[in-house]
C-alpha cells in the first residue's frame, strides 16, 4: 500500500518537474519539452495539485477506489507529456469524477460544510477540464482551475477555524466569499471581464476572510514546525490578496497582468500552501516520519522573494520576470532538497505494530 | 469502569495518569495542541494484554489520521510493553465539538 502511494507520489512529482521545466521554456529558458511548456496550467493544477489533493482524500476515506483519482490525475499528465493530448485530456477528466464520488462518501461520513465545499471544489475542477476537452480560451480553465484550488484551500481552513472562537458574521461573509468565487468562474467562461472581476472580489474576499479569521494567528505565536506552517499560510494570504487584484486588472483588458495574476495565486498562495503542508503530508503518504528543521524556512523564504522580483518587474521588465521564474524553481527544488534532507535525517516507521494498520483497516 | 476528565477510561486504575501522559505526548503538527486536549480522544478500555482506543479527527477529510493512530500505538506500546495489542479504532460517532477541548486548550483558542 504505501508502495502504491509512493508511487502516485512520484507521478505527481514528475508532472511538477515537467510543469516547472515547461514554465521556464515559457520564460525564454532553453527546454527541449515542447509538451511541457503546451500544458503547463494543466500539468500543475490536475498533474501534480490535483493528483496530490485526491491522494491526500484517497489516503483520509481509506477505500481503494479512491486512488483511481490521483492515478488518473498522474496518468493523464504523463500522457499529455508523451504527445496524446486528446487521451490524456480524456483519462484526466476522470481523476475528478472520482474525487466527487470520494468526497460524496466523506459528506456521508461526517457531514459538515467544509466537507461538502471540498465536493464543490472538486466540480470546478471538473468543470476546468471539461471547458478544456471542449477547447475553450486558457483562462477560463485558468478561473475554474484555481476555484478548485481556492476552495480546497478555504474548507481546509474553515474547518481549522472551528477549533477557534470565531465572530459569528464569520459564517456567512465566508459563504459569501464562496459565492463570489463560484459565480466569477461561472461567469468568466461567458464574459472574461464582468467574471473576471468577480472572481478577483472573490479571491480577496477569501483572503480577507482567512486572514480575519484562521487559527494561523494563533499559532504563528507558537513555535518549531506550527509556526513555520503559520507563516507559510498567512504569506499566502497576502499573495492571494494581490492575485486578486491582478486579476482583475487583467480581467479589465491590462493583458499584461495576467503573469502576476496567475503566479501570485498559483505560487504565492497554492505553492506556500504546499510547503506549509508537505513536511506533514508527504510522512502521512511515505509513512516515514520527518522532523521539523528550521531550514524549511530557507526555500518558504526564497519562493516569496523569488515572486516579488517576477512581480516587481511587471510588464515592462521582462528580464526581471525571467529572472523570478528562475528562482522560483530553484526554491521549489530547494524545498524538495531540504523535504529529502529532513526525511534522511528521521527514522523509518516500519516499528510500527502491526495491529494497529490492521485495526485501521477494519475502521476507516 | 471510571472516567479520568479528559475521556473514559476502563483498566487498572494505577496506570491511568502513565497513560493519559502517553497520549499527551501525541500532537496535531499544526496545532501544536496533544491530541487529549484537542478533546480527540474518546475512550481507552485495557482487557488483560489488549487496549482498545477510541478516537476522533476533527475532519474527515484530514489524511493526518494515519499517523496520529500511528502515533498512539506507538506511545502505548512503549508505556505497556511490546507484547501489548494496540486496538485503535477511528469514530465519527458522537462527532467531535470545540466543548470537547480542555479548558487550557480553549483558552488558547479564545473561546473562554
Amino acid at each position: 500500500m504505501t508502495a502504491g502511494r509512493i508511487a502516485l507520489l512520484a507521478l505527481a512529482a514528475a508532472s511538477l518537474v515537467a510543469a516547472v521545466l515547461g514554465g521556464l521554456a515559457r520564460l525564454g529558458v532553453s527546454i527541449a519539452v515542447p509538451t511541457a511548456a503546451a500544458n503547463h496550467g494543466v500539468l500543475m493544477t490536475g498533474g501534480f495539485l490535483g493528483c496530490v489533493i485526491s491522494l491526500e482524500r484517497a489516503i483520509a476515506l481509506g477505500r481503494p477506489y479512491a486512488y483511481a483519482a490521483p492515478l488518473a490525475a498522474g496518468l493523464g499528465a504523463a500522457l499529455l507529456l508523451a504527445g496524446f493530448r486528446d487521451a490524456g485530456l480524456v483519462v484526466s477528466l476522470a481523476a475528478p469524477v472520482v474525487l466527487l464520488a470520494v468526497g460524496i462518501d466523506l459528506v456521508r461520513r461526517q457531514p459538515l460544510t467544509h466537507i461538502v465545499l471540498l465536493v464543490v471544489a472538486s466540480s470546478c475542477w471538473l468543470a476546468g477540464d471539461a471547458f478544456l476537452l471542449a477547447g475553450a480560451q486558457p483562462d477560463v480553465c485558468a478561473a475554474w482551475w484555481f476555484a478548485f484550488l481556492v476552495l480546497t484551500i478555504a474548507a481546509e481552513r474553515l474547518e481549522m477555524t472551528r477549533l477557534a472562537r470565531r465572530a459569528p458574521a464569520a459564517a456567512w461573509l465566508f459563504g459569501a466569499a464562496v459565492v463570489l468565487v463560484l459565480c466569477g468562474a461561472l461567469l468568466q467562461s461567458w464574459r472574461m471581464d464582468v467574471g473576471g472581476v468577480v472572481f478577483a472580489a472573490g479571491l480577496v474576499a477569501v483572503a480577507a476572510w482567512c486572514a480575519a479569521f484562521d487559527v494561523a494567528r494563533r499559532t504563528v505565536r507558537t513555535g518549531g514546525y506550527a509556526r513555520y506552517a503559520a507563516i507559510a499560510l498567512l504569506a499566502g494570504y497576502a499573495w492571494l490578496a494581490v492575485a486578486g487584484i491582478a486579476w482583475a486588472a487583467m480581467s479589465a483588458g491590462h493583458g499584461a497582468w495576467r503573469d502576476a495574476a496567475l503566479h501570485a495565486l498559483g505560487l504565492g498562495f497554492v505553492f506556500s500552501m504546499v510547503l506549509a503542508h508537505a513536511p506533514v503530508v508527504v510522512p502521512v503518504v511515505a509513512r516515514r516520519r520527518l522532523r521539523y528543521s528550521p531550514l524549511l524556512y530557507v526555500p518558504l523564504a526564497l519562493l516569496h522573494a523569488s515572486l516579488l522580483v517576477r512581480l516587481a518587474g511587471g510588464a515592462q521588465s521582462f528580464a526581471l520576470r525571467r529572472w523570478g521564474g528562475i528562482l522560483d524553481a530553484v526554491a521549489l527544488l530547494a524545498f524538495a532538497g531540504t523535504l529529502a534532507f529532513t526525511l534522511g535525517r528521521s527514522g523509518s516507521a516500519e516499528s510500527k505494530p502491526r495491529t494497529t494498520a490492521e485495526s485501521r483497516r477494519s475502521c476507516v | 469502569m471510571s472516567a479520568t476528565r479528559a475521556f473514559d477510561y476502563s483498566g487498572p486504575p494505577e496506570i491511568a495518569a502513565a497513560l493519559e501522559q502517553a497520549l499527551r505526548r501525541v500532537v496535531d503538527p499544526e496545532m501544536a495542541l496533544n491530541i487529549v486536549d484537542l478533546g480527540l480522544v474518546y475512550g481507552v478500555e485495557i482487557d488483560e494484554d489488549t487496549v482498545k482506543v477510541r478516537i476522533t479527527m476533527t475532519s474527515a477529510a484530514c489524511p493526518v489520521a494515519e499517523l496520529i493512530l500511528d502515533d498512539v500505538a506507538q506511545e502505548l506500546v512503549a508505556l505497556l510493553g511490546p507484547r501489548t495489542k494496540i486496538d485503535c479504532e477511528l469514530v465519527w460517532d458522537p462527532p467531535w465539538d470545540p466543548e470537547r477541548m480542555s479548558p487550557g486548550a480553549r483558552m488558547a483558542m479564545g473561546w473562554d
